[in-house]
């Protein structure tokens, strides 16, 4: 169904919904629906009408007697096309219904902004949310306040559609059954009342309304009460750590924008590690090689993460290694020595070098949850005295307080029977994420009274008695304080869907401080606005607007000076195997494996979707007799992996990079096996609709449950592992958007140099023109730019009204997969599902190309010998390569291959230099596809809003889930070509403001959804014909090229060669200045 | 479809009425149109000339100050009734107020004397009979609209063709009768039957045969395709309505300004129904004459959730229930059409595309291009819609035809533009203005992605 008729019928259901017209919670498309009439039920599973089907009047045995089959062929052939005709005379009545009493703000047709804040228990973020007709449909960062600069994740773009999750629970539950709030209230009330201890279990609370509210409820308790914070992924060590070298349990700020040599053993800190919303753009600033100085990084890891793939120098570490390579980096810097292994030595010399000359404007980070090595990671630093450049002790960062050592004694007293009176859940999942969370849901059922307070009837929340479901964040009053000198506000931006409440106010009923006042309740509103008022004494109103505010902290800080204290117990692993159980981008710990488009979101490494699997090197897998090589109907070798005395089955994936005598595992996945409802899409599916089952008739989760590979070290949760794997029998088919790993060689699609290349050399050297030989006049064969030659007349775009275009740097281009997500939620792109993928028929407008160097290559692009230089080996990834991340969207070309064999003309271009897609054109040829260069253009093979085959995994098939649906842009059908428009809709909702307004296109006002969220600013649009703008500076950058220049398309779009911070004598022997370039 | 050479006549000799009517405006004195602009912005939505409503009626309310000895102080009412009464000075201020159960009038500080002298010269001017008068011709025009849509010619074709293959059929049948009788005389043979005749006779003259076949077909073949051209078109398309609202009473007579309700049209892509609060700001007060309008009204109570019994002048009950309107003019859902675009930059007045609403007996419908090629703005800007309403065909004619002045300096973002024109490629904006304008189509408005994404 597309857009505008969408739009009526959303509006419809919401308003109806507001004015409680609709008494049950049921969304409805038109009167047969709601009335459920006979015809309706018979019709609803059937996606076309039965009437006029041709098949059906040609399946009729008495006319295949006859024997004129032929002509009766045309002559029904003719009958359904008239029939068709007058069928499609009947014109639909629409309706329309306008509010009543209509809010202030809201203008139906417009968008309305929202500033807020977002906080899941392991990502933050100041954003700015779109609502259209007071329902939020889009999410991005927030670039004028916050401590974020406008950063964010995949998981918070993908967010909203959380809030449109029709698994999410309705109302409050009492033993799986809906009841009233009050009822809820009254017993919990009285359990409380009557229990002689009561535990709370949360993840990291950072709202000081919650907790206020919490000790409210504390404090209205006459038995003991704890509250044990326990998140799934873990930095106890780094405030165990801190405790112990400065006295005071703290994580401290990181700026990474001020470290010009950066050390990280273990830590994905631009994806995964701590605050990625706050490093990435930090990072993003210190990786312009036109700048004074430029980064030098180091990673030392064993999976290949994104930040690894960014490093300039990358060594292959295996997580028992870490500790030596800290310190070796510990003992040089003191002047003494340590063992190291000499592959490690040669980068870690190189890295303290670095970290010598660079002094205290560097930084050493350690992702290990341990506080032996965060220990030495602080003894580093200090050696360093980076304490007041690139650390900041005084503004604490209050996230990750997980308490693991409480947790873990919890599980233990349950499991001795000394079970609490009284067990609350709010936002955690225990069962699911402790390594033993299996024997926290044993020493669950003995407690008397237990309360889910988790949005979804979840691994945890289904075995409690009561769920008394939060709101979404999106439709909730909160506060939090991610900092110690920070303060910020998430604001509701549509009233609750469905029957749920604030946890503020939960908690305050039930401490009998406040009642339930129903839908219109505002007693959040009223908490945090008290909160506010004790903490700062700015305007409220400003604060809700901005989203934040600093505050000065209440306390006069303590000097905190470094101790040298005993390095505590270090992990420990047996000889073999080591196991890495890592977070992946899209999914990280699993809060998010219900959200198909995260699930589709391709890993910015392994480029698999869908699916969790081993990693492993590849030179290994050949070793061992696994399948290196996979494709849509060859599958990889299954292993059976072993660790903590759990056995999984899964399939091994060839990962260049991770670390020999490694594998990793990613945490997230396999949820919700039990029958429990967390989502559609977090199970698999089968090939024509409908979730693969179990014996039990449960649905199958997609892939396995990683934390129960891991163990506890020193009552730390430890994220690596001893391990054993075996090869089993069976094959996997895996869905990957790139099975290809290199370039091979091609410098026409990758440019790669060194810094030392790039300020020492001319761009003739890095970044050559593409030459065509001709004769000039006096016939002398003369070498000219690929630009000069035309089989067509130049398209008008040139220094005419506007001319959108594009530059993407490569150098500050992390893969972080922000842009992708934007893009899907912008432009409705369809999720189409594992099967579909891997057909190769993923919707993506915007792909990231991921490209390993090979040992063919010097650098990512760059044939090393071009006499030597063999494509068979080429295609082969190198033990440890270099990585490059390159955007690849349409490219609108002036000269566009796809519009000359457009049979219909259904693209073309404009004359602003869009390649424009017509949908309601297209006759679905695919000519176009067949003919562009980069492969940009995705074809809508079933109608993914209706067809069965999606129904589990695309929102648009949900009445609710469709709510998320951009309504400026068409839901395209079935047989229609689609391809990147360059956010056509903004384009045209930019000039329309310009124009109301009187006044040219300002720069900066017109941005895509790419653009919008990229944390580093590596992609720039802007209008080119405006010399001053952006774009047309950056396009003319001597880093600037295009992508297959010497096809001569003439694309809008331009990358800027990536600079890599690095030594590379190769390198620089191959790119020496020449005259000329073919 | 062509309009035909006797509508023409007519729609010349409606032209010349309707250029008699447009010289007196001109000839009439201009604080006279000053009048009527202000009263339509300013006091339309709630005062009308010649009934009471939501404020008194105010036709000769001059007058009626005068007789009650305050003639002066009118003024002083208009620009801030609340100071009037508080001061006490006037008798006649708070007798309003009660008459009007204290619904407070706005307060217009900023008009003059001489304003508000030309909106009650304006208002005295109207002739109460000429009202009734008018409406009835616009009706009959309304009728010779829909006459003007030549809907019998297919059939006019149909039946042509039905007879012409009888009259062959029946020469025919003469002939081959006359025939029989002669072969029969001569040779005594079994005369052949119509087909094998109609095959020797089609393969004797198969020239001319095949030549009128060919031009069968292809009229058949060219006549389904303009039979398609004409499915779904959304011309005079009039649903029924939850609420049979007059427009003509509301933009006509009592002359409120189209963006009054409809007022997000100079924001956003919608026009935007308004929402019943707004209908409210009259019809708390004016609840209709007559059982069928209170009828309709009463609707609108239901809808608010207005209780006029209740209280000394009305409560409301909270309890409302949105009103469902059939959508009138829908447009494809691959279209993108943005109404600010239209009123605001292109400064399109409503009736070019929406036809006189404010002379619209019924409830709304999609008006017919007939209809909107009589409307004077259309006229003076040289449109002239020869495809039907609300189909791409009608959008792109009129991008086509009307111009965009980027030269007037009014605009900077067409100056801008004209400025990268002049300064890249003189010849291209020579050749966009060889005609005397810049059309929308020029600057791209008759590309795919200005209306389709």
């Amino acid at each position: 169904m597309d857009g505008n008729v969408q739009n009526v019928i959303i509006k419809t259901n919401l308003l109806l919904k507001e004015y409680g017209m609709a008494s049950k919670n049921k969304y409805w498309k038109g009167m047969d629906e709601l009335q459920e009439t006979q015809s309706f039920q018979a019709s609803k599973s059937v996606e076309f009408p039965e009437q006029n089907n041709l098949e059906s009047i040609l399946a009729d045995d008495e006319l295949n007697e006859a024997s004129t089959g032929r002509r009766d062929f045309l002559k029904f052939l003719g009958f359904s096309v008239a029939a068709a005709t007058v069928a499609a005379c009947e014109a639909p009545v629409i309706k329309a219904v306008p509010y009543v009493m209509k809010p202030e703000n809201v203008i139906p047709g417009m968008p309305t902004w929202y500033a807020s804040t977002y906080y899941d228990g392991s990502s933050y973020a100041s954003i700015l949310v779109k609502t259209r007709e007071a329902r939020p449909i889009f999410i991005k960062g927030n670039k004028d306040f916050g401590i974020t600069n406008g950063s964010v994740t995949p998981q918070v773009i993908a967010s909203v559609l959380g809030l449109y999750d029709s698994e999410r629970l309705q109302s409050p539950l009492k033993s799986g059954k809906a009841t009233k709030w009050s009822t809820l209230d009254k017993e919990v009330k009285s359990s409380l009342k009557t229990a002689k201890n009561v535990v709370l279990i949360s993840n990291t609370v950072i709202s000081p309304s919650v907790l206020s509210s919490i000790d409210s409820m504390a404090a209205s308790i006459d038995g003991d009460f704890d509250h044990i914070q326990y998140d799934p992924i873990s930095y106890s060590a780094i405030r165990r750590a801190n405790e112990l070298n400065y006295g005071k349990s703290m994580i401290a700020s990181y700026d990474f924008s001020k470290a010009k040599t950066i050390v990280s053993v273990g830590a994905d800190f631009l994806s995964t590690w701590l605050m990625p919303t706050e490093f990435a753009s930090q990072y993003g600033e210190t990786r312009n090689p036109d700048a004074a100085w430029m980064s030098k990084h180091f990673q030392f890891e064993s999976v290949m993460s994104v930040t690894g793939s960014n490093a300039d120098y990358r060594a292959m570490t295996k997580p028992s290694e870490e500790e030596a390579v800290l310190n070796y980096i510990l003992s040089k810097l003191n002047g003494t020595s340590s063992p190291l292994t000499k592959a490690l030595k040669t980068t870690a010399d190189l890295a303290i070098t670095a970290l010598k000359s660079s002094g205290k404007e560097s930084l050493v980070v350690c992702g290990s949850n341990n506080t032996g090595l965060q220990q030495l990671v602080n003894e580093i630093n200090n050696k360093l005295d980076v304490n007041g450049t690139t650390i900041d002790l005084y503004n604490e960062l209050n996230l990750f307080k997980s308490e693991d050592g409480k947790m873990l004694d919890l599980v233990d007293a349950m499991s001795k029977g000394k079970a609490p009176d009284v067990v609350l859940v709010y936002n955690s999942n225990p069962v699911y994420s402790l390594p033993n969370g299996l024997e926290f849901a044993k020493g669950l059922k003995a407690v008397k009274t237990t309360v889910s307070m988790n949005a979804h009837a979840d691994e945890t929340g289904v075995l409690c008695k009561y769920a008394a479901p939060v709101h979404h964040a999106l439709e909730s009053w909160m506060d939090f304080r991610p900092k110690t000198k920070h303060y910020a506000l998430a604001q509701p931006m549509i009233t609750p869907i469905h029957n749920t409440a604030s946890v503020i106010e939960s908690f305050l009923v039930w401490s009998g401080t406040t009642l339930r006042p129903g839908k219109s309740s505002t007693v959040a509103y009223d908490k945090v606005k008290e909160t506010f008022s004790e903490l700062s004494s700015g305007d409220f109103d400003l604060a809700v607007h901005n989203s934040c505010t600093d505050i000065a902290p209440s306390t006069i800080e303590e000097t905190l000076v470094f101790n040298n204290a005993a390095i505590s117990k270090t992990p420990g692993f047996n000889k073999g195997l080591e196991i890495v159980a890592y977070q992946k981008t899209a999914i990280r710990s699993g809060e998010f494996s219900n959200n198909p488009w995260l699930h589709e979101l391709p890993d910015p490494i392994t480029k698999a979707t869908w699916d969790n699997y081993i990693t492993m090197n590849p030179v290994e897998m050949s070793k061992a007799g696994y399948a290196t090589t996979f494709d849509q109907e060859n599958g990889l070798s299954m292993a059976s992996i072993t660790s903590n005395g759990i056995k999984y089955k899964l399939p091994v994936y060839p990962s260049p990079g991770q670390a020999l005598g490694t594998v990793g595992v990613a945490l997230g996945y396999g949820r919700g096996g039990n029958g429990e409802k967390i989502g559609k899409a977090a199970y698999q599916t089968k090939e024509y609709g409908g979730h693969v089952t179990d014996a039990k008739g449960n649905p199958k989760p997609i892939g396995e449950n990683a934390f129960k590979l891991l163990t506890a070290v020193s009552r730390e949760l430890s994220y690596a592992n001893s391990a054993k794997i075996t090869k089993v029998e069976g094959e996997y088919i895996i869905a990957a958007t790139q099975i290809h790993h290199t370039v091979m060689g091609r410098h026409s699609i990758v440019r790669e140099t060194t810094k030392g290349i790039y300020d020492a050399k001319g761009k003739e050297s890095y970044n050559p023109a593409h030459t065509l030989q001709t004769l000039d006049a006096d016939a002398n064969h003369v070498e000219k730019p690929v630009g000069e030659f035309d089989l067509w007349d130049a398209h008008p775009v040139e220094n005419i009204g506007h001319r959108w275009g594009m530059t993407i740097d490569l150098s500050s281009c992390i893969g972080c997969s922000n842009c992708l997500v934007a893009c899907q939620s912008e432009n409705n792109v369809p999720v189409v599902g594992k099967d579909e993928v891997r057909r190769g028929r993923e919707m993506h407008w915007l792909r990231i190309d991921r490209y390993f160097a090979s040992d063919q290559e010097a650098a990512v692009g760059t044939r090393k010998d071009k006499d030597t230089f063999s494509y068979s080996e080429a295609e082969i990834a190198a033990l440890n390569p270099k990585v490059v991340h390159m955007p690849m969207m349409c490219q609108h070309c002036n000269h566009a291959p796809c519009e000359t064999v457009c049979p219909v003309a259904a693209t073309t271009h404009s004359n602003e230099g869009l390649n424009q897609m017509t949908y309601n054109r297209c006759i679905g040829t695919r000519y176009c596809a067949n003919n562009c260069p980069y492969k940009v253009r995705r074809f809508n093979w079933f109608n993914y809003p209706a067809y069965k085959k999606f129904t589990e995994i695309n929102p648009a098939q949900d009445d609710l889930g469709r709510m998320v649906l951009n309504p400026d842009v068409t839901v395209r059908t079935r047989g229609v070509m689609e391809k990147c428009s360059f956010c056509v809709q903004r384009i045209q909702s930019t000039k329309l403001e310009a124009k109301k307004d009187g006044v040219p296109v300002a720069d900066g006002k017109f941005a895509t959804a790419c653009s919008d969220v990229c944390p580093t600013n590596a992609i720039v649009v802007g209008d080119w014909n405006d010399i001053e703008s952006k774009v047309r500076k950056s396009s003319e950058d001597k880093r600037s090229y295009q992508a297959l220049e010497e096809v001569g398309v003439k694309p809008n779009v331009w990358y800027k060669v990536k600079v890599r911070n690095e030594e590379n004598d190769l390198l620089a022997k191959l790119q020496v200045e020449k005259k000329a370039h073919h | 479809m062509k309009i035909t050479n006797i509508q023409k006549v007519t729609e010349l000799g409606r032209g010349l009425k309707a250029l008699v009517l447009i010289s007196f405006l001109a000839l009439a004195p201009s604080y006279f149109s000053q009048g009527e602009g202000l009263f339509k912005a300013k006091c339309a939505t709630c005062h009308a000339v010649f009934k009471n409503g939501t404020g008194p009626k105010l036709y000769e309310a001059r007058q009626r100050w005068d007789d009650a000895g305050e003639g002066d102080l009118i003024y002083e009412w208009v620009r801030n009734n609340g100071a009037l009464r508080a001061s006490g000075k006037s008798q006649r201020a708070n007798e309003i107020f009660q008459e009007y159960k204290g619904s407070v009038m706005s307060i217009f500080a900023d008009l003059t004397d001489d304003q508000i002298t030309s909106i009650f010269d304006w208002v005295d001017a109207q002739d109460p009979n000429a009202q009734a008068a008018g409406a009835g011709v616009q009706a009959s025009a309304a009728n010779g609209v829909e006459m003007e849509e030549d809907k019998g010619l297919p059939w006019l074709w149909i039946i042509l063709g039905v007879m012409f293959i009888i009259i062959i059929m029946a020469v025919g049948g003469v002939r081959r009768q006359l025939k029989i009788a002669t072969k029969e005389s001569e040779e005594g043979q079994e005369g052949l039957t119509y087909v094998e005749e109609f095959k020797t006779w089609a393969w004797k003259y198969r020239l001319y045969v095949g030549l009128v076949s060919l031009v069968v077909v292809l009229s058949l073949l060219v006549g389904f395709f303009q039979t398609l051209y004409g499915v779904n078109l959304m011309e005079e398309y009039q649903p029924s309505q939850p609420i049979a609202f007059p427009h003509d009473v509301h933009a006509g007579v009592n002359g409120i300004d189209c963006k009054y309700c409809h007022n997000s049209v100079t924001k956003s892509k919608s026009a935007g129904l308004p929402t019943v609060n707004v209908c409210m700001n009259c019809h708390k007060k004016i609840n209709g004459e007559g059982k069928e309008y209170q009828g309709e009204i009463n609707k609108i109570y239901a809808a608010a959730g207005w209780d006029p019994t209740k209280g000394p002048s009305g409560e409301y009950t909270n309890e409302i229930s949105p009103i469902v309107w059939n959508k009138v003019h829908n447009l494809p859902d691959h279209v993108y059409f943005n109404h600010s675009q239209h009123v605001v930059v292109g400064g399109l007045d409503c009736k070019q595309c929406h036809g006189d609403m404010a002379k619209l007996k019924e409830t709304a419908k999609v008006q017919p291009r007939a209809a909107l090629n009589k409307i004077q703005e259309n006229i003076d800007s040289k449109i002239e819609f020869d495809r039907a309403t609300l189909t791409m065909g009608w959008c792109i004619q009129c991008h086509e035809q009307s111009g965009i002045s980027i030269t007037d300096g009014k605009n900077n973002y067409y100056t801008e533009i004209h400025d990268r024109l002049k300064k890249n490629d003189y010849d291209l904006l020579n050749a966009y203005n060889e005609d005397g304008r810049v059309s929308v189509k020029e600057l791209g408005g008759w590309e795919c992605s200005k209306c389709h994404y």
